[in-house]
């Protein structure tokens, strides 16, 4: 049963909850250095209407980067699969695209396609958009050779051979990919809010930091969590519904 | 009779290897033939060039009295392993090379699936299914691949002593009812013998015909023709042929 397996970590979490509510009290530490589980329950009730406005555009913005980044990633997989040549040129810079700190380029992009949602998309997209397009590219090319053998001596065209094995092939892979770009997404959002926004939940903590509400900067970074887990728990469902069979990744 | 496969003159080189040699093979319609040979006598590329997925260093192929030579889709094959995709179902996986085709019909799937004891598991996937199991899918696929000839590559060499005997007659019932034509790659002699109407004994590399041989017991086949002191006298020879004893 499932309960089992949430158990464990649910009790660990209502430990350490309990054992910071404790620590907080006895040892007086100060509220804006750190604020009890308590205190920031209550920022959460008392800054509700502006968090429920907050945390709308956050999700709208991560949704949008997030539809964005995995068509970005899925793109690239298909075109770099079916033209080797292109794989062989490509591959590489995607692998040094990782390795650019978002942070730095953020504010360029800032300067080159303005305040708007662009460069907000933009950076959404170059974090989730790699692991998508590395994980199906490595499903695409590992169909088994034997299936392959199979339908080409039964007439199959390059596209049959593409879209009956190689595609389904390569979904649970994919899924794999798309779970991690999902947790990135929001992550991606809140520092394209950071870069200048008016609203959002990234724009929130930084507008909180400068007031030293720690209170409302955990509620905050507890909102991001929920968010992640959220959308995690989506994909894993889709791939649920779309993965059949054996699962062999 | 009409013949469904007429091999001649068949070579075939991989860079220096030379793997087959002025092979001639034909196969009549509604005849089961098999090969039998050494393991790594260039059975496999020999169908690797009728299924069209090579070109052959030199002689022709005809299937149905047509030129062959790098014409896929003319064949309904089954390969050593069962090669079943995993995120199909059964009938999914059955109907697939109709469905290439552009003839996808489920329902002939499920009647089939039927007609050959597999009901049950129309809606399985193939990870639930013993390895004997998947075979006879694997047989389906092909036998409704609407194609006349059948290319069997070692079917059964990876299923135990038990299952293959099985899976012998079950096959044996199928393609007595539906005679097609049927080409069956083997090392197995005394399968071999069973099965068919014709074997052709295979050298080692390169490979050519050591042998035709008429396998002259009657259909339907019954169980017990092994014991037969002919079918015994066949084995022997065969054995010897193809182990290089003298006989």
């Amino acid at each position: 049963m499932t309960w089992r397996k949430w158990l464990p970590p649910a009790i660990t979490l209502v430990l350490l909850i309990a054992g910071w509510q404790i620590y907080t009290s006895v040892s007086g530490i100060d509220k804006w250095l750190l604020p009890s589980p308590a205190d920031i329950w209550d920022a959460a009730v008392d800054q509700r209407d502006a968090l429920t406005t907050h945390t709308l555009a956050t999700t709208e913005l991560t949704l949008y980067g997030l539809a964005a980044g995995v068509a970005a990633g899925l793109l690239i997989a298909i075109v770099l699969h079916l033209v080797p040549i292109l794989r062989a040129a490509v591959y590489p810079l995607l692998v040094i695209s990782q390795n650019v700190p978002i942070i730095a380029l953020a504010p360029l992009l800032v300067i080159w396609l303005g305040f708007g949602i662009a460069p907000k998309i933009v950076v959404i997209v170059l974090v989730c958009f790699f692991p998508v397009a590395v994980a199906t590219l490595d499903g695409l090319g590992r169909s088994d050779a034997l299936i392959a053998d199979y339908l080409l001596m039964s007439g199959a065209s390059r596209r049959q051979l593409f879209t009956k094995l190689q595609w389904p092939n390569a979904l649970p892979t994919m899924f794999s990919g798309l779970k991690i770009a999902a947790t990135y997404s929001v992550f991606g959002a809140i520092i394209s809010e950071w870069l200048g926004s008016d609203k959002g939940i990234g724009r929130y903590m930084i507008v909180q930091k400068s007031a030293f509400r720690a209170d409302r900067m955990f509620v905050a970074i507890a909102i991001v969590v929920v968010l992640a887990l959220v959308i995690f728990g989506v994909v894993a469902l889709l791939e649920r519904l779309l993965v059949k069979g054996r699962r062999h990744a | 009779m009409p013949e469904t496969l007429r091999v001649a003159g068949l070579e075939h080189h991989f860079g220096d290897l030379h793997v087959l040699k002025n092979l001639d093979i034909s196969v009549e319609s509604g005849e089961f033939v098999s090969i039998v040979g050494p393991s790594g006598s260039g059975k496999s590329t020999l169908f690797h060039l009728i299924g069209g997925l090579l070109t052959p260093s030199g002689g022709t192929i005809e299937i149905n009295g047509v030129d062959a030579i790098g014409r896929r889709g003319l064949i309904g094959y089954m390969p050593q392993q069962p090669a079943l995709m995993p995120w199909r179902t059964i009938e999914s996986n059955v109907i697939l090379a109709r469905e290439i085709a552009g003839k996808r019909d489920k329902a002939l799937a499920r009647e089939w699936l039927a007609r050959v004891g597999l009901d049950g598991f129309a809606r399985s996937y193939p990870h639930q299914l013993s390895g004997g199991m998947q075979q006879r899918v694997a047989f389906l696929r092909a036998l409704i691949s609407d194609q006349e000839l059948l290319c069997l590559d070692e079917p059964f060499s990876a299923l135990d002593a038990m299952t293959r005997s099985e899976m012998h007659r079950w096959l044996l019932d199928i393609w007595e009812a539906n005679r097609r034509s049927v080409l069956f790659v083997t090392h197995n002699i005394e399968e071999a013998l069973l099965l068919s109407d014709t074997v052709y004994a295979f050298s080692h590399r390169p490979a050519t015909v050591l042998e035709k041989i008429t396998v002259p017991f009657d259909r339907p086949r019954r169980a017990d023709v092994v014991d037969d002191p002919d079918f015994v006298k066949l084995r022997r020879r065969l054995t010897d042929l193809l182990t290089g004893s003298p006989s």
